[in-house]
């Protein structure tokens, strides 16, 4: 850029510098300024951990903030986390068979959840049922305040691989939480107990009420909205 | 010199070029206005304002024409136009006081408003009640965070911005010998249940066993926001680490190893860490008695900042912002059946700039026309 300004043996100012060439400089120099928001940075941040981590933009649906507290069972042993897990754990029993539990949540009604539960349903090779069908195959419970779907379901009798579904739907306001442990039939039989403690132990914190305007929308309000 | 100066600046100085500038600043501000109903306020700044031309493409073809100047030449130039007028034409006196008083505070604002341009920094930070935050996070931009979690007491984070993630592109991180291979993009993407998908071979990134994100048109509405996705993979020293699908829909960070190191990757909004901390003790959302309209929102913060021994408390409500550490916070939204704050954070350090330079203009202007108010009814006493 400079070249242009360089003619030898002549002074600078009075050598035909042309007007074009100090727009042109001004504005490379404001080109150059606005490209700092694509480039790569490095920081350093005081560590935090992957729990806290879980927060997000304002107006996208989000991660929980705050995660529930829970009591993991005596058995149970924690798993890294991987993917959407926010608690992923093992439970070991005879024979080399092992449960794995898993702990998700979704901003609103996640899709519904008779359909999670058809889904569920679906990876045991068991049939999609309808509304009034569904229903009867679930228990419904209350733990902490919040409404509890809870789903037995396992492969047709003399599958090639048997597999077995024990999970949990947690609605809270404007969440949808799913616990769900899988595994060979006889491993699930032995740790459905526990399964149901865990649920039980389940505590939310500020759990507001249930309201149109929170489910399912998973969006800040402007203060400028009418 | 002097003359050389003057030679040099009066092509500059020509009062034809202002007016074609200011011409071409109202088509801007016309057809910018006019678009802004289809991209919003945030693109249509950046494609007419904070934009040196505006181009067309010829249909098939992808060369861009530029047909217009945009914000940043029109401003340039004006603001070229207006040093050289006073350059070549500048004569001290007491009778040009007005004149260069107001023409100074126009400069002032004209570079306040470059400054601002190219250094303001918006975000805004989502507070639950009790959930306490030393970042804020962009409400347009994105970014991949590479996560480098080995040290004892802080975490390295290379943050590559969602704009430089192309299908196909290799970038070279510098840190550890890393590359990233991006290996599918979407500028923005809707997160469904995998059961939701009309076919397998339709487009898509499986994020997680439950949802997979599929490519949607980039949305400008006020209220939503381009939720980017991308498939990436890492390589080091000429093996790849892993592969990834990222949403920054859900912004879950993903932990894995590079040798020894444990590291996490992430897609989500861009974020900006601050050496204190806000805590949300209280948000009120106050209504008329008997009605649901808004009487007040206010948020109680604690704002702490351990390097300079600062624990605080602060309410953020309508026309009272927090002003700390060059950062304004305004009470801007709220969420989660009143449990959840959102405040916008400002980054502005000329915010001083166009107070000063409107004070100087009407100084100006006073002066000036004082000056001639005086001068003409001395006239008539005389007469």
């Amino acid at each position: 850029m400079t070249a242009l300004f360089v003619h030898p043996g002549r002074p600078a100012v009075s050598n035909g510098i042309q007007p074009g060439g100090l727009l042109l400089l001004l504005s490379a120099a404001l080109f150059c300024s606005s490209c700092n928001q694509s480039k790569i940075a490095i920081y350093r941040i005081p560590k935090e951990s992957v729990a806290i981590e879980t927060s997000s933009g304002s107006l996208v649906p989000a991660p929980p903030a705050m995660l529930p507290k829970w009591t993991v069972p005596s058995e149970w042993k924690e798993q890294p986390l991987s993917e959407m897990r926010l608690a992923s754990f093992k439970a070991e029993g005879s024979g080399g068979q092992s449960a794995d539990i898993s702990v998700s949540s979704f901003p609103g009604d996640a899709g519904g959840i008779e359909s999670n539960i058809n889904r569920w349903r679906g990876q045991v090779h068991q049939a999609v049922l309808d509304g009034d069908s569904l229903a009867q195959t679930l228990e419904r419970v209350t733990v902490d305040g919040v409404p509890v779907v809870l789903v037995d379901v396992q492969t047709p009798e003399g599958a090639e691989k048997p597999d077995r579904v024990i999970g949990a739907v947690l609605r809270t306001a404007d969440r949808t939480w799913f616990v769900k442990m899988t595994g060979a039939p006889a491993i699930l039989q032995a740790q459905a107990e526990n399964f149901k403690q865990f649920i039980n132990s389940f505590r939310f914190p500020n759990q507001p009420e249930a309201s149109d305007e929170s489910v399912g929308s998973g969006k800040a309000k402007s203060t400028n909205d009418k | 010199m002097t003359s050389n100066l003057v030679r040099f600046f009066k092509p500059l100085a020509s009062l034809k070029l202002t007016i074609v500038c200011l011409a071409c600043a109202m088509v801007l501000v016309f057809v910018g206005t006019l678009d802004q109903v289809q991209i919003g306020v945030y693109e249509a700044q950046l494609r007419y304002f904070k934009s040196f031309f505006l181009y067309f493409s010829l249909p098939g073809s992808q060369l861009k024409i530029p047909w217009l100047p945009g914000g940043y030449t029109l401003g340039g130039i004006l603001l070229v136009n207006l040093v050289a007028a006073h350059v070549s034409r500048f004569k001290l006196s007491w009778k040009k006081t007005g004149i260069l008083i107001l023409h100074s505070g126009l400069i002032l604002m004209l570079v306040g408003q470059l400054v601002t341009s190219v250094f303001e920094e918006e975000s805004q930070v989502q507070l639950d009640r009790g959930q306490t935050k030393n970042y804020s996070e962009s409400p347009y931009l994105d970014e991949l965070a590479i996560i480098d979690s080995s040290g004892a007491n802080t975490d390295e984070v290379i943050s590559v911005p969602a704009s430089r993630l192309a299908k196909g592109r290799s970038i070279s991180l510098p840190e550890a010998g890393l590359t990233l291979q991006v290996n599918d993009f979407y500028e923005n993407a809707a997160l469904v249940g995998s059961n939701q998908l009309p076919s397998e071979n339709y487009p898509h990134l499986r994020v997680g066993p439950m949802a997979v994100a599929v490519p949607i048109p980039r949305t400008y509405k006020q209220d939503e926001r381009n939720q980017p996705a991308a498939s990436v993979s890492l390589i080091q020293n000429g093996q790849q680490i892993g592969s990834w699908s990222l949403a920054s829909g859900f912004p879950q960070p993903i932990q894995f190893r590079a040798g020894p190191k444990p590291f996490a990757i992430v897609l989500r909004p861009k974020r900006y860490y601050r050496p204190f901390s806000i805590t949300l003790e209280e948000f009120r959302h106050d209504r008329y008695a008997g009605t649901e309209i808004a009487k007040n929102f206010s948020s109680k913060v604690r704002l702490v900042d351990p390097s300079v021994h600062e624990n605080r408390e602060a309410l953020i409500f309508m026309n009272h912002p927090l002003r700390y550490a060059g950062l304004t916070f305004y009470q801007a939204g709220f969420g989660n059946n009143d449990a959840t704050t959102v405040l916008q954070v400002m980054k502005n350090p000329s915010w001083l700039v166009p107070y000063i330079s409107c004070g100087m203009m009407a100084l100006g202007l006073v002066i000036q026309f004082g000056m001639h108010l005086i001068s003409f009814v001395r006239r008539r006493v005389i007469a």
